[in-house]
């Protein structure tokens, strides 16, 4: 089996005195969707913040394309091809919805550009109709779409997405998920998801169990026993 | 117990130069002007650092309280304590209002009212150069008169360091505790129930009073007041003092009052370089000695003094 | 008697707008008040007036050249490291521009032989409208200030940089999470807004004098005013400035010179109390 694209180890992170996260092993290979589930507190987004640059970890590697990231900054990963879209604040809230589109693909040259942008409209119709919209007025469900369009626009090669269905209606949920299958088989993109609804054992290749800042399974979705996950959440 | 320790030594410290009147000339002079900004420095820092209000209006505060003075006794003929009451009452109707009027408003805007209302003021003076005096000023030696200036010099002394240990004691007291507790968390301790504003209120109060009053000491030791004396840089000056000198203890003010007044006495000489050299100076300790130069200068003297205990003691450390 | 205040009051509002949108520029995406802005520009009006025997056009590049690498350096150097502090806040930014205008005012002092500079401009003889005349220039200054003002928004809207400064004042942690170098943005907004200061300073030494006090002057202005017409918002700082030129020229007829500027700073102190957001809202967050 190939390398993996990104590899974590023993990760030790968090704010001012306190670890959220305490020692955590993670991979994901490329071309596939990797899910990070855990209640709230468990260190999701703390995680994902350390992966990114946003947080200086204590203790641990992480290898992203076989080269040791931990010291490099937010903008220097992101040229690599990491990208992350937070969970909150997550669009450019006085911009038309195309000019967020455009503005994600900074690092991108034109003609990269265009190509992404017509994927993006042909996954998410609704943004090319909405696209002279201010994006402060689409609806929830809009705005995660163009957060994951942008994502796209980045051109990143590994997309880590922090709950991407939070506070959306199940059929909407459903439909993004769907999408965001799609962008992998479409792109062969990496994306690394944070995630509380269990829907997303639909899409995920591997999923990861995290709680109280620890790794407590990792499975191939096909494997995973729904018993597990549910304890995860109910707690032991 | 080692704040209670400081807090006597400095009251201390500051009562020493009341020996200086012995030697009196400059600088009895230049002490007896220092210390009505020590004064200022002090109400600055209580308001600041122990009840955490911005307020920039210190010049303002300042000059109602002399101008008050100037204006009931000269032109009304007030006798003149009636009239430094009236004057530090008028200044601490100008802190209250600032308050009220801001509390609602969050961080920095609130700074930035007071801020110009401090630039403010000196046009307005200007614009009543009848009454003021405008830039021109107007003198005024009433007390200066009466008692002579080497008893206007140990009052000056006195009422400082008396201010200064009044605040200490108010700081221990049940309102000075609870003031602080709104420094550190405004929002916790009104979940906790305490009616925050009535406190705050009450220190500014205080605050405008003290410094009504400073401003009533000045203008009578000082003889003269004009727009120039109080405008905003005064206020950024006194705003500077406790910043400068160090927050968190009680000779701070002692020491940001002593680098605002006394560097620019020394470098009279190189006049033009002034403001430049202070606004470096301010920069400096803003970016690199946040604390302030007081707990910088204990620092260092907390080195030098371990390291002379260190030679012998190094064998047993090892 | 009206309509002369009203032109005064506009060519007033007009070149005020330069520094308050100087104000509004660096504000709106650093978030940082650069009370020191108007003695920066006054430095670069004083740089103008000592080239001037370079020719009019290349004096006025050089005062605004020289404006932009001193907002760049201020920004990268002592402010965007600054910023990264915990205990970093609005007042201690106030505090450090504050200084650095002292700073300022110290290097005019010591640099310049005069401590007072009027920039002489050709005079384009008098505009009359209906029984009103105005020296022509003061419109070219009114028309210069719109027209900056046009082409920022469109530079904004237009360009790369533009939109990345777009964005990194709208979201500033999207926009580092995209790959904006937003450093880089937070200096080049530092400067731009600094020469933008600069233009209204050497039209303000055009048609009166430039010195200390003016610089401070502008500085404060332009800083009340935008707050005035909701901080970072470029329109309304246009629009908030000519109001208040109007304002600050009428008090003047009737009022008499010290109490136009105590007029002005009544009504922000009523505007901060009432609502501190301004009153045309920003655009921005603060």
């Amino acid at each position: 089996m190939a390398e993996p694209i990104l590899r974590v180890t023993n990760l030790v992170a968090g704010y001012g005195p306190i670890s959220v996260i305490k020692g955590i092993d993670f991979n994901a290979y490329e071309g596939e969707i990797v899910g990070l589930v855990g209640p709230n507190g468990a260190g999701k987004t703390t995680f994902l913040e350390a992966l990114v640059g946003n947080i200086e970890i204590r203790e641990g590697q992480i290898h992203f394309l076989d080269k040791r990231i931990e010291g490099m900054s937010v903008m220097k990963r992101r040229k690599m091809g990491m990208v992350l879209m937070p969970q909150e604040d997550y669009i450019f809230p006085f911009m038309p919805v195309k000019r967020n589109l455009q503005v994600a693909a900074v690092l991108s040259r034109d003609e990269e550009k265009e190509e992404s942008l017509d994927f993006v409209y042909g996954l998410f119709p609704v943004l090319k109709e909405r696209e002279r919209q201010i994006a402060d007025t689409l609806s929830g469900g809009e705005r995660k779409m163009l957060s994951v369009g942008m994502g796209i626009m980045t051109n990143a090669r590994v997309i880590l997405i922090d709950e991407p269905s939070i506070g959306l209606a199940p059929k909407i949920v459903t439909a993004l998920f769907e999408n965001l299958k799609m962008i992998k088989e479409e792109t062969g993109k990496t994306l690394i998801l944070a995630e509380q609804n269990v829907k997303i054992l639909k899409i995920a290749d591997r999923i990861f169990g995290l709680e109280a800042g620890k790794i407590r399974f990792c499975e191939k979705t096909e494997d995973l026993d729904e018993a597990v996950v549910k304890e995860l959440y109910m707690g032991e | 117990m080692k704040d209670l320790y400081s807090e006597i030594a400095t009251v201390v410290v500051l009562l020493i130069p009341l020996s200086f009147i012995l030697w009196g000339g400059y600088l009895q002079q230049v002490t007896g002007f220092l210390y009505l900004f020590v004064l200022q420095g002090y109400v600055a820092w209580f308001l600041l650092f122990r009840t955490g209000q911005f307020f920039f209006g210190y010049s303002v505060t300042m000059a109602m309280g002399a101008y008050g003075t100037i204006v009931l006794t000269e032109i009304y003929k007030w006798p003149l304590l009636a009239s430094v009451c009236v004057g530090s009452g008028m200044a601490t109707l100008i802190s209250v209002g600032m308050f009220f009027g801001t509390c609602r408003a969050k961080g920095f805007y609130v700074g930035m009212a007071s801020f110009l209302l401090a630039l403010l003021f000196p046009m307005v003076v200007e614009g009543m150069r009848d009454i003021s005096g405008g830039r021109s000023g107007i003198y005024f030696t009433r007390l200066d008169s009466l008692v002579g200036p080497d008893v206007l010099y140990l009052l000056i002394v006195l009422f400082t360091a008396l201010i200064v240990a009044g605040l200490f004691a108010f700081m221990r007291t049940k309102t000075g505790t609870i003031l602080t507790l709104i420094s550190e968390n405004d929002d916790l301790t009104q979940t906790v129930g305490i009616n925050t504003i009535k406190y705050k209120a009450l220190a500014y109060v205080i605050a405008g009073l003290l410094s009504g009053f400073g401003g009533a000491l000045y203008v009578n030791y000082n003889g003269f007041i004009s727009s120039i004396d109080v405008d905003a840089f005064t206020t950024l000056y006194i705003f500077f003092i406790p910043l400068l000198g160090g927050r968190k203890i009680p000779y701070g003010p002692l020491v940001g009052a002593l680098i605002v007044i006394m560097v620019p006495e020394l470098l009279l000489s190189i006049e033009r370089y002034l403001r430049m050299i202070m606004g470096m100076v301010f920069i400096l300790v803003l970016v690199f000695l946040p604390e302030g130069v007081g707990p910088g200068i204990e620092m260092l003297l907390k080195k030098i003094v371990s390291r002379f205990r260190a030679a012998p003691v190094t064998a047993v450390e090892s | 008697m009206i309509l002369d205040g009203l032109i005064n009051g506009l060519i007033m509002g007009g070149i005020l707008s330069l520094p308050v949108l100087g104000v509004a520029v660096v504000y709106g995406i650093t978030g940082v008040p650069n009370f020191a802005i108007g003695l920066i520009g006054v430095f670069g009006g004083f740089t103008t007036w000592y080239f001037l025997s370079v020719g009019l056009p290349l004096a006025i590049l050089i005062g605004i050249g020289i404006c932009f690498p001193i907002g760049y350096l201020l920004q990268g150097v002592l402010l965007t490291p600054l910023s990264r502090k915990k205990e970093a806040d609005s007042t201690l930014f106030f505090l450090i521009t504050i200084s650095f205008g002292f700073i300022v005012e110290g290097a005019i002092r010591s640099v310049f032989p005069k401590p007072t500079i009027s920039i002489a401009f050709p005079r384009l003889g008098a505009i009359h409208i209906g029984d009103v005349s105005a020296d022509g220039f003061k419109f070219v200054a009114l028309f210069v200030a719109v027209v900056a003002l046009i082409a920022i928004r469109l530079l904004e809207q237009h360009t790369k940089a533009g939109r990345s400064l777009q964005a990194t004042s709208q979201n500033l942690k999207l926009a580092t999470l995209i790959g904006i170098n937003t450093n880089q943005v937070f200096s080049l907004a530092h400067g731009a807004g600094c020469s933008l200061a600069a233009v209204g300073a050497i039209f303000w030494g055009a048609l009166y004098t430039l010195d200390m006090g003016t610089g401070w002057h502008l500085g404060f202005m332009g800083f009340i005013i935008a707050v005035i017409g909701g901080i970072g918002n470029i329109w309304g700082g246009l629009i908030s400035a000519l109001l208040m030129g109007m304002v600050m020229s009428f008090a003047g007829y009737f009022l008499g010179g010290v109490w136009q500027s105590v007029i002005l700073y009544g009504i922000v102190i009523l505007v901060l109390i009432i609502s501190p957001r301004g009153i045309l809202g920003s655009e921005r967050s603060i």
